[in-house]
C-alpha cells in the first residue's frame, strides 16, 4: 500500500516537472494565447484588489521612504543646484534656438516627435514578485489603442515599452528588465548607446556601447536617440527623458565603453503610467 | 490531510488570495529596498500541512497560475514551486514538526532556495544584461521576510485547513474525552 502511495507520487511529480519543461518549450515558440485569455478574465479581480491595497501599500511606503528621506535630502538639494544652472543655460540655449529657427525659416511647431503620439493613461495593477523579470501589467490594453512596443512613460521620464497587449489589460517590460535594450544619447554632449539594466539594481543603468569622446558627461541628461533609417524605426520617439548619468569613469568610457545612468522614473513606485499610442504606426 | 471537495475549493481559495496578494500588495512595496516574496512561504505552509504530493500540486499551480497573470515564460515559477513544495512536503513526511520555529526556518531556507533556483534557470536561459551584486542582497532580504512572514501564514493555511488536518493536536485534544467516556 505504502509503497503504491510512493510510486504515485513519484509519478505526479514527474509529470509535473516534465509539464513545466513542455509549458517553458511551448512559451519559447511564442504560443501564449492561453496566458493571454487567463490575464484577461483576471484583470478586473486584480484591478480591484490593486485599489482595495493602496492605502496598504502607500503605509508600507512610507516607513521604506522614511529610512531613505535623509540620503535623499542632500542628493535633492545638489540636484537643484545643478537644476538651476541647467535652467539658466536651457533658456539661453532657447533665445538662440528661435533666433536660428528664424534664419533658416524653420516652422514653429512642436519639435518633439512625441506629440505625434496619443497618451493613454493606465494603472499599475501587478507588478513581478522577482528582480529576474522586470514587468508591471496595466489595466489598458488592445482595447484602448495600446499595442506591443508602445513606449510607456510616467511623469519622471521613460518607463519601458508594452511586451503584451490583451484587450483589457497589458504588461509593460520595464527599462530594468534584462531583455530591455534602448538607444539612447547623452545631451549636450551628443554621445551615443544603448540603455541597458544591471539586473537587481533598478536604481543603476548602464549606457552602453558609446563612442567616447573624453568629455566629461557625469551630471548630463540622457534622453531617447530616437533613430529613424532606411524604412525602419525606432519604437520610442526622440527626446523622452530616461535618466541622469551618475558614473562616468574614464577606464568604463575607454575600455568598456558604458557609463551608469539613474533612471528619472521611480520604477519600484510606479501607480500610473502613460502608454503613447500610435506615433511610429502613422 | 483528507482531501474532499470542501478542503479543494479552500485550498484554491488561498492561492489565489495569496498570488492575488503578491501581484498587487507585496511585489509593490519595498523595505530597504526589496519586495517580499510570499509565494513560496505559502506553498511550504501547504506542504506542511498537506505533504509533498499536496505541495508539489500546489507549488505547480500557483506558479502557473502567477506566469498566466503576469504573461510571463510559462513554466519557470512552476518549476521552481514545485521543487521547493515536493521537498517541504517530504520533510513533513520524514520529521515531527515540534517546534514553533521550524515552519518560519523552513520558509526562509527554502525562500532562499526557490530566489536561487530562479536565478540559476533564468542564467540558464540567457540573461542578456550584467548582473549586480546587489541580487545577493535581493534573495537574503527576501528570505529573512519570508521568516516573519511565515508565521501569519503558517498559522492562517492551518486554521482554514483544520478540519482536514488528521494529525492537528487541537483536534485530538477535542476528542480525548470522548474516546475516555466511552
Amino acid at each position: 500500500m505504502y509503497r503504491k502511495q510512493v510510486r504515485r507520487r513519484r509519478a505526479v511529480l514527474a509529470l509535473l516537472v516534465i509539464g513545466s519543461f513542455v509549458l517553458l518549450t511551448a512559451t519559447y515558440q511564442g504560443s501564449r494565447g492561453f496566458q493571454g485569455g487567463v490575464s484577461t478574465i483576471f484583470s478586473p479581480v486584480q484591478s480591484v484588489a490593486d485599489r482595495a491595497l493602496k492605502p496598504a501599500r502607500d503605509l508600507v511606503g512610507w516607513f521604506d521612504k522614511t529610512f531613505d528621506a535623509r540620503g535623499e535630502n542632500s542628493r535633492l538639494k545638489e540636484q537643484l543646484v545643478k537644476a538651476r544652472e541647467q535652467a539658466v543655460a536651457g533658456q539661453v540655449a532657447m533665445q538662440e534656438n528661435a533666433q536660428l529657427r528664424k534664419l533658416v525659416d524653420l516652422d514653429t511647431g512642436p519639435t518633439l516627435a512625441a506629440s505625434a503620439y496619443k497618451e493613454v493613461t493606465g494603472r499599475v495593477i501587478a507588478r513581478s514578485p522577482t528582480v529576474w523579470r522586470s514587468s508591471v501589467s496595466i489595466d489598458v490594453g488592445s482595447g484602448d489603442g495600446v499595442q506591443v512596443d508602445d513606449p510607456v512613460i510616467s511623469g519622471d521620464g521613460l518607463v519601458g515599452r508594452i511586451a503584451s497587449a490583451e484587450p483589457g489589460s497589458s504588461q509593460v517590460m520595464l527599462l530594468t528588465d534584462h531583455a530591455s535594450a534602448i538607444s539612447a544619447k547623452v545631451v549636450p554632449a551628443g554621445v551615443q548607446g544603448v540603455i541597458k539594466p544591471e539586473v537587481g539594481n533598478p536604481e543603476d543603468l548602464v549606457l552602453d556601447f558609446i563612442d567616447s569622446t573624453g568629455k566629461e558627461i557625469r551630471g548630463m541628461a540622457v534622453v531617447t536617440a530616437g533613430w529613424r533609417a532606411q524604412g525602419l524605426a525606432s519604437h520610442f520617439p526622440a527626446g523622452l527623458p530616461v535618466g541622469e548619468v551618475t558614473r562616468a569613469s574614464v577606464f568604463e568610457q575607454e575600455a568598456n565603453q558604458q557609463v551608469h545612468v539613474r533612471p528619472y522614473a521611480d520604477l519600484r513606485n510606479l501607480d500610473f503610467v502613460q502608454v503613447l499610442t500610435g506615433g511610429s504606426r502613422q | 490531510m483528507i482531501l474532499t471537495p470542501q478542503i479543494l475549493v479552500r485550498i484554491v481559495a488561498i492561492a489565489f488570495l495569496g498570488v492575488l496578494l503578491q501581484l498587487s500588495f507585496f511585489s509593490q512595496v519595498e523595505l530597504f529596498h526589496v519586495s517580499p516574496d510570499v509565494l513560496p512561504a505559502l506553498v511550504v505552509c501547504l506542504a506542511l500541512l498537506g505533504g509533498s504530493l499536496t505541495g508539489a500540486v500546489c507549488g505547480f499551480a500557483i506558479g502557473l497560475f502567477v506566469d498566466c497573470l503576469l504573461v510571463e515564460a510559462l513554466g519557470i515559477t512552476s518549476l521552481v514551486l514545485l521543487g521547493i513544495g515536493y521537498g517541504a512536503g517530504l520533510f513533513r513526511e520524514r520529521f515531527e514538526i515540534h517546534g514553533a520555529l521550524i515552519p518560519a526556518l523552513l520558509c526562509m531556507g527554502l525562500t532562499l532556495l526557490a530566489e536561487l533556483g530562479f536565478a540559476v534557470i533564468q542564467l540558464m536561459l540567457g540573461i542578456d544584461a550584467p548582473v549586480s551584486t546587489l541580487i545577493i542582497r535581493d534573495m537574503l532580504l527576501k528570505s529573512v521576510y519570508a521568516f516573519f512572514l511565515a508565521w501569519p501564514i503558517y498559522l492562517g493555511v492551518r486554521r482554514a485547513l483544520r478540519p482536514a488536518l488528521v494529525e492537528d493536536p487541537k483536534v485530538r485534544r477535542r476528542r480525548e474525552p470522548t474516546v475516555l467516556g466511552t
